[in-house]
Protein backbone atom coordinates (compact mmCIF):
# COMPACT_ATOMS: atom_id res chain seq x y z
CA UNK A 1 0.00 0.00 0.00
CA UNK A 2 1.44 3.39 -0.90
CA UNK A 3 1.36 6.24 1.57
CA UNK A 4 -1.18 8.98 1.09
CA UNK A 5 0.38 12.41 0.49
CA UNK A 6 -0.98 13.72 3.79
CA UNK A 7 0.66 10.80 5.65
CA UNK A 8 4.01 11.62 4.14
CA UNK A 9 3.64 15.35 4.77
CA UNK A 10 6.68 16.55 6.67
CA UNK A 11 6.33 20.28 6.11
CA UNK A 12 4.81 22.24 8.99
CA UNK A 13 1.12 22.93 8.33
CA UNK A 14 0.11 26.28 6.92
CA UNK A 15 -0.65 28.71 9.76
CA UNK A 16 -4.33 29.28 10.40
CA UNK A 17 -3.90 32.99 11.07
CA UNK A 18 -2.68 33.45 7.52
CA UNK A 19 -5.98 32.22 6.14
CA UNK A 20 -7.89 34.60 8.40
CA UNK A 21 -5.69 37.52 7.33
CA UNK A 22 -6.16 36.51 3.68
CA UNK A 23 -9.94 36.47 4.02
CA UNK A 24 -9.94 39.83 5.84
CA UNK A 25 -7.67 41.31 3.17
CA UNK A 26 -10.01 40.16 0.42
CA UNK A 27 -13.13 41.54 2.13
CA UNK A 28 -11.55 44.88 3.07
CA UNK A 29 -10.07 45.38 -0.41
CA UNK A 30 -13.46 44.68 -2.00
CA UNK A 31 -15.09 47.17 0.42
CA UNK A 32 -12.46 49.81 -0.42
CA UNK A 33 -13.08 49.39 -4.15
CA UNK A 34 -16.85 49.57 -3.68
CA UNK A 35 -16.65 52.69 -1.49
CA UNK A 36 -13.97 54.28 -3.63
CA UNK A 37 -15.62 53.79 -7.00
CA UNK A 38 -19.34 54.04 -6.20
CA UNK A 39 -20.07 55.53 -2.78
CA UNK A 40 -17.69 58.46 -2.13
CA UNK A 41 -18.42 61.77 -3.87
CA UNK A 42 -16.21 63.31 -6.56
CA UNK A 43 -13.80 66.01 -5.42
CA UNK A 44 -14.51 69.71 -6.01
CA UNK A 45 -11.17 70.25 -7.77
CA UNK A 46 -10.07 66.85 -9.10
CA UNK A 47 -13.50 65.43 -9.88
CA UNK A 48 -13.56 61.65 -10.26
CA UNK A 49 -9.77 61.45 -10.37
CA UNK A 50 -9.78 61.71 -6.60
CA UNK A 51 -10.95 58.09 -6.51
CA UNK A 52 -7.34 57.09 -7.17
CA UNK A 53 -6.49 58.46 -3.72
CA UNK A 54 -8.04 55.35 -2.16
CA UNK A 55 -5.58 53.15 -4.03
CA UNK A 56 -2.34 55.01 -4.77
CA UNK A 57 -1.35 56.29 -1.28
CA UNK A 58 -2.17 52.96 0.48
CA UNK A 59 -0.04 51.10 -2.08
CA UNK A 60 2.79 53.58 -1.58
CA UNK A 61 2.42 53.25 2.22
CA UNK A 62 2.88 49.48 1.98
CA UNK A 63 5.83 49.74 -0.41
CA UNK A 64 7.83 52.43 1.30
CA UNK A 65 7.11 52.13 4.97
CA UNK A 66 5.88 48.59 5.61
CA UNK A 67 7.77 46.47 3.10
CA UNK A 68 11.10 48.24 3.00
CA UNK A 69 10.83 49.24 6.67
CA UNK A 70 10.34 45.61 7.65
CA UNK A 71 13.18 44.57 5.34
CA UNK A 72 15.53 47.10 6.93
CA UNK A 73 14.51 46.14 10.46
CA UNK A 74 14.92 42.43 9.71
CA UNK A 75 18.31 43.08 8.16
CA UNK A 76 19.34 45.01 11.25
CA UNK A 77 18.26 42.11 13.46
CA UNK A 78 20.21 39.72 11.27
CA UNK A 79 23.37 41.78 11.48
CA UNK A 80 23.10 42.18 15.25
CA UNK A 81 24.86 39.17 16.75
CA UNK A 82 22.37 38.62 19.57
CA UNK A 83 19.40 38.21 17.23
CA UNK A 84 21.20 36.68 14.26
CA UNK A 85 19.00 34.04 12.67
CA UNK A 86 18.10 33.04 9.12
CA UNK A 87 14.50 33.85 10.10
CA UNK A 88 15.31 37.56 9.75
CA UNK A 89 17.05 37.01 6.42
CA UNK A 90 14.05 35.14 5.02
CA UNK A 91 11.65 37.73 6.36
CA UNK A 92 13.66 40.50 4.70
CA UNK A 93 13.73 38.61 1.40
CA UNK A 94 9.97 38.04 1.52
CA UNK A 95 9.32 41.64 2.41
CA UNK A 96 11.55 43.03 -0.34
CA UNK A 97 9.91 40.96 -3.07
CA UNK A 98 6.42 42.06 -2.02
CA UNK A 99 7.71 45.62 -1.65
CA UNK A 100 9.00 45.62 -5.21
CA UNK A 101 5.55 44.65 -6.53
CA UNK A 102 3.99 47.46 -4.50
CA UNK A 103 6.64 49.99 -5.58
CA UNK A 104 6.05 49.16 -9.24
CA UNK A 105 2.32 49.62 -8.62
CA UNK A 106 2.98 52.92 -6.84
CA UNK A 107 4.71 54.17 -9.97
CA UNK A 108 2.06 52.76 -12.33
CA UNK A 109 -0.94 54.16 -10.45
CA UNK A 110 0.92 57.45 -9.94
CA UNK A 111 1.49 57.73 -13.69
CA UNK A 112 -2.19 57.08 -14.34
CA UNK A 113 -2.98 59.90 -11.94
CA UNK A 114 -0.26 62.19 -13.28
CA UNK A 115 -1.26 62.02 -16.94
CA UNK A 116 -4.65 63.75 -16.57
CA UNK A 117 -3.49 65.98 -13.67
CA UNK A 118 -0.07 67.18 -14.87
CA UNK A 119 -0.45 66.39 -18.57
CA UNK A 120 2.52 63.98 -18.62
CA UNK A 121 2.99 60.31 -17.82
CA UNK A 122 6.38 60.88 -16.28
CA UNK A 123 8.53 63.77 -15.16
CA UNK A 124 11.93 63.77 -13.49
CA UNK A 125 10.39 65.16 -10.33
CA UNK A 126 12.21 64.50 -7.02
CA UNK A 127 9.46 62.25 -5.61
CA UNK A 128 9.09 60.20 -8.78
CA UNK A 129 12.81 59.89 -9.42
CA UNK A 130 13.65 58.86 -5.86
CA UNK A 131 10.84 56.26 -5.95
CA UNK A 132 12.12 54.85 -9.25
CA UNK A 133 15.61 54.72 -7.73
CA UNK A 134 14.20 52.82 -4.75
CA UNK A 135 12.74 50.23 -7.13
CA UNK A 136 16.09 49.79 -8.87
CA UNK A 137 17.98 49.54 -5.56
CA UNK A 138 15.74 46.78 -4.25
CA UNK A 139 15.82 44.97 -7.61
CA UNK A 140 19.56 44.93 -7.01
CA UNK A 141 18.89 43.34 -3.62
CA UNK A 142 16.97 40.53 -5.32
CA UNK A 143 19.77 40.10 -7.87
CA UNK A 144 22.26 39.85 -5.00
CA UNK A 145 20.21 37.07 -3.42
CA UNK A 146 20.58 35.03 -6.59
CA UNK A 147 24.38 35.14 -6.48
CA UNK A 148 25.46 31.64 -5.38
CA UNK A 149 26.95 31.74 -1.89
CA UNK A 150 26.81 30.11 1.50
CA UNK A 151 23.41 31.00 3.09
CA UNK A 152 25.04 32.98 5.88
CA UNK A 153 27.34 34.90 3.57
CA UNK A 154 24.39 35.66 1.32
CA UNK A 155 22.30 36.76 4.28
CA UNK A 156 25.02 39.13 5.52
CA UNK A 157 25.57 40.66 2.08
CA UNK A 158 21.85 41.12 1.53
CA UNK A 159 21.30 42.63 4.98
CA UNK A 160 23.93 45.27 4.26
CA UNK A 161 22.44 45.91 0.81
CA UNK A 162 18.94 46.31 2.26
CA UNK A 163 20.17 48.86 4.80
CA UNK A 164 21.99 50.83 2.10
CA UNK A 165 18.90 50.79 -0.15
CA UNK A 166 16.67 51.85 2.74
CA UNK A 167 18.53 55.18 2.96
CA UNK A 168 16.43 56.21 -0.05
CA UNK A 169 13.12 55.81 1.85
CA UNK A 170 13.42 59.02 3.94
CA UNK A 171 14.61 60.79 0.79
CA UNK A 172 11.38 59.72 -0.96
CA UNK A 173 9.31 60.80 2.04
CA UNK A 174 10.86 64.25 2.46
CA UNK A 175 11.43 64.90 -1.26
CA UNK A 176 8.22 66.96 -1.47
CA UNK A 177 9.48 69.17 1.38
CA UNK A 178 13.15 69.42 0.46
CA UNK A 179 12.62 70.20 -3.23
CA UNK A 180 9.99 71.96 -5.29
CA UNK A 181 8.07 69.16 -6.89
CA UNK A 182 4.98 68.61 -9.00
CA UNK A 183 3.88 65.92 -6.60
CA UNK A 184 1.49 67.12 -3.93
CA UNK A 185 2.51 67.21 -0.27
CA UNK A 186 1.39 64.71 2.34
CA UNK A 187 -2.39 64.53 2.85
CA UNK A 188 -2.43 62.49 6.05
CA UNK A 189 1.14 62.31 7.42
CA UNK A 190 1.81 66.03 7.04
CA UNK A 191 3.91 68.17 9.37
CA UNK A 192 0.86 69.28 11.42
CA UNK A 193 -0.45 65.70 11.61
CA UNK A 194 -3.89 67.04 10.67
CA UNK A 195 -5.34 65.17 7.68
CA UNK A 196 -6.62 67.44 4.91
CA UNK A 197 -9.31 64.96 3.88
CA UNK A 198 -12.69 64.57 5.54
CA UNK A 199 -15.92 62.61 5.81
CA UNK A 200 -16.53 59.49 3.74
CA UNK A 201 -13.39 60.20 1.74
CA UNK A 202 -11.26 60.00 4.91
CA UNK A 203 -12.91 56.77 6.07
CA UNK A 204 -12.51 55.14 2.68
CA UNK A 205 -8.86 56.18 2.57
CA UNK A 206 -8.36 54.74 6.06
CA UNK A 207 -10.03 51.49 4.99
CA UNK A 208 -7.71 51.43 1.96
CA UNK A 209 -4.69 51.64 4.25
CA UNK A 210 -6.04 48.80 6.42
CA UNK A 211 -6.93 46.64 3.38
CA UNK A 212 -3.57 46.99 1.67
CA UNK A 213 -1.75 46.43 4.97
CA UNK A 214 -3.64 43.13 5.36
CA UNK A 215 -2.81 42.21 1.76
CA UNK A 216 0.85 42.90 2.54
CA UNK A 217 0.81 40.77 5.72
CA UNK A 218 -0.79 37.87 3.85
CA UNK A 219 1.65 38.11 0.94
CA UNK A 220 4.70 38.27 3.23
CA UNK A 221 3.35 35.26 5.18
CA UNK A 222 3.02 33.17 2.03
CA UNK A 223 6.30 34.43 0.57
CA UNK A 224 8.14 33.63 3.82
CA UNK A 225 6.92 30.04 3.62
CA UNK A 226 8.13 29.85 0.02
CA UNK A 227 11.55 31.02 1.19
CA UNK A 228 11.68 28.30 3.88
CA UNK A 229 10.59 25.59 1.42
CA UNK A 230 13.02 26.80 -1.26
CA UNK A 231 15.92 26.71 1.22
CA UNK A 232 14.94 23.20 2.21
CA UNK A 233 14.62 21.84 -1.33
CA UNK A 234 17.83 23.67 -2.28
CA UNK A 235 19.73 21.99 0.57
CA UNK A 236 18.32 18.59 -0.35
CA UNK A 237 19.22 19.08 -4.01
CA UNK A 238 22.76 20.00 -2.96
CA UNK A 239 23.07 16.87 -0.83
CA UNK A 240 21.86 14.64 -3.68
CA UNK A 241 24.14 16.41 -6.13
CA UNK A 242 27.17 16.00 -3.84
CA UNK A 243 26.36 12.32 -3.30
CA UNK A 244 26.14 11.84 -7.07
CA UNK A 245 29.51 13.52 -7.53
CA UNK A 246 31.05 11.24 -4.91
CA UNK A 247 29.54 8.23 -6.61
CA UNK A 248 30.89 9.37 -9.97
CA UNK A 249 34.31 9.83 -8.36
CA UNK A 250 34.22 6.26 -7.06
CA UNK A 251 33.28 4.95 -10.51
CA UNK A 252 36.02 6.98 -12.23
CA UNK A 253 38.63 5.69 -9.79
CA UNK A 254 37.49 2.13 -10.34
CA UNK A 255 37.63 2.62 -14.13
CA UNK A 256 41.09 4.24 -14.08
CA UNK A 257 42.76 1.73 -11.79
CA UNK A 258 41.42 -1.44 -13.29
CA UNK A 259 39.41 -3.93 -11.36
CA UNK A 260 39.06 -3.59 -7.61
CA UNK A 261 41.00 -6.80 -7.19
CA UNK A 262 44.16 -5.42 -8.86
CA UNK A 263 44.06 -1.97 -7.29
CA UNK A 264 46.86 -1.40 -4.72
CA UNK A 265 48.03 -4.86 -5.43
CA UNK A 266 44.80 -6.20 -4.08
CA UNK A 267 45.80 -5.16 -0.59
CA UNK A 268 42.75 -2.98 0.05
CA UNK A 269 39.21 -4.09 -0.42
CA UNK A 270 37.21 -1.30 -2.00
CA UNK A 271 33.61 -0.60 -1.14
CA UNK A 272 31.26 -0.78 -4.10
CA UNK A 273 30.16 2.51 -5.66
CA UNK A 274 27.33 4.02 -3.62
CA UNK A 275 24.02 3.93 -5.37
CA UNK A 276 22.28 7.26 -5.02
CA UNK A 277 18.85 8.41 -5.92
CA UNK A 278 15.62 6.62 -6.49
CA UNK B 1 -11.85 53.55 -20.08
CA UNK B 2 -11.10 56.39 -17.70
CA UNK B 3 -7.80 56.86 -15.91
CA UNK B 4 -9.53 55.91 -12.64
CA UNK B 5 -10.81 52.62 -14.06
CA UNK B 6 -7.39 51.91 -15.56
CA UNK B 7 -5.71 52.62 -12.20
CA UNK B 8 -7.99 50.22 -10.34
CA UNK B 9 -7.73 47.59 -13.10
CA UNK B 10 -3.92 47.70 -13.14
CA UNK B 11 -3.56 47.81 -9.35
CA UNK B 12 -6.00 45.04 -8.52
CA UNK B 13 -5.08 42.72 -11.38
CA UNK B 14 -1.34 42.90 -10.63
CA UNK B 15 -1.98 42.17 -6.94
CA UNK B 16 -4.32 39.32 -7.86
CA UNK B 17 -1.88 37.76 -10.34
CA UNK B 18 1.02 38.08 -7.91
CA UNK B 19 -1.07 36.44 -5.17
CA UNK B 20 -1.95 33.54 -7.50
CA UNK B 21 1.72 33.22 -8.42
CA UNK B 22 2.65 33.01 -4.74
CA UNK B 23 0.08 30.27 -4.13
CA UNK B 24 1.29 28.26 -7.12
CA UNK B 25 4.94 28.58 -6.06
CA UNK B 26 4.08 27.54 -2.50
CA UNK B 27 2.07 24.53 -3.69
CA UNK B 28 4.77 23.28 -6.05
CA UNK B 29 7.49 23.63 -3.39
CA UNK B 30 5.36 21.85 -0.78
CA UNK B 31 4.87 19.03 -3.27
CA UNK B 32 8.60 18.91 -4.03
CA UNK B 33 9.44 18.68 -0.32
CA UNK B 34 6.80 15.99 0.23
CA UNK B 35 8.12 13.92 -2.67
CA UNK B 36 11.74 14.27 -1.61
CA UNK B 37 11.01 12.70 1.78
CA UNK B 38 11.43 8.92 2.05
CA UNK B 39 8.17 7.07 2.75
CA UNK B 40 7.44 6.84 6.46
CA UNK B 41 7.89 3.46 8.08
CA UNK B 42 4.95 1.51 9.44
CA UNK B 43 4.83 -0.07 12.92
CA UNK B 44 6.40 -3.38 11.81
CA UNK B 45 9.35 -1.56 10.30
CA UNK B 46 8.43 -2.14 6.64
CA UNK B 47 8.30 0.81 4.31
CA UNK B 48 4.85 1.86 3.15
CA UNK B 49 5.73 1.32 -0.47
CA UNK B 50 4.54 -2.26 -0.57
CA UNK B 51 8.07 -3.61 -0.59
CA UNK B 52 8.92 -6.53 1.63
CA UNK B 53 10.85 -5.75 4.81
CA UNK B 54 14.59 -5.93 4.41
CA UNK B 55 16.15 -9.09 5.81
Amino acid sequence: MSARPEDRRVVAPRPRWLRIVGALALVSTAATVWLGLWVTPPDQVQGNLVRLVYLHPPIAWVALYLAFGLAALSSLFYLWRRTRSLFWDRLAAASVEVGIVFTALTLATGMLWGRPTWGVWWTWDARLTSTALLLVLFLGYLALRRVPADPEVRARRCAVAALIAFVDVPIVHFSVIWWQTLHQGATVLNSNLSPTIHGSMAWTLLLGFVALTLVFVWMVGVRYRIEVLADRTGAERLEVSLAERWAEGDLDMAGASGSPATRNGGAVSLRPPTRVGP
Amino acid sequence: MSYVDAGYAVGLSVLFLYAIGLLVRRRSLERAVDLSMPPSESADGSAETGAAPAP
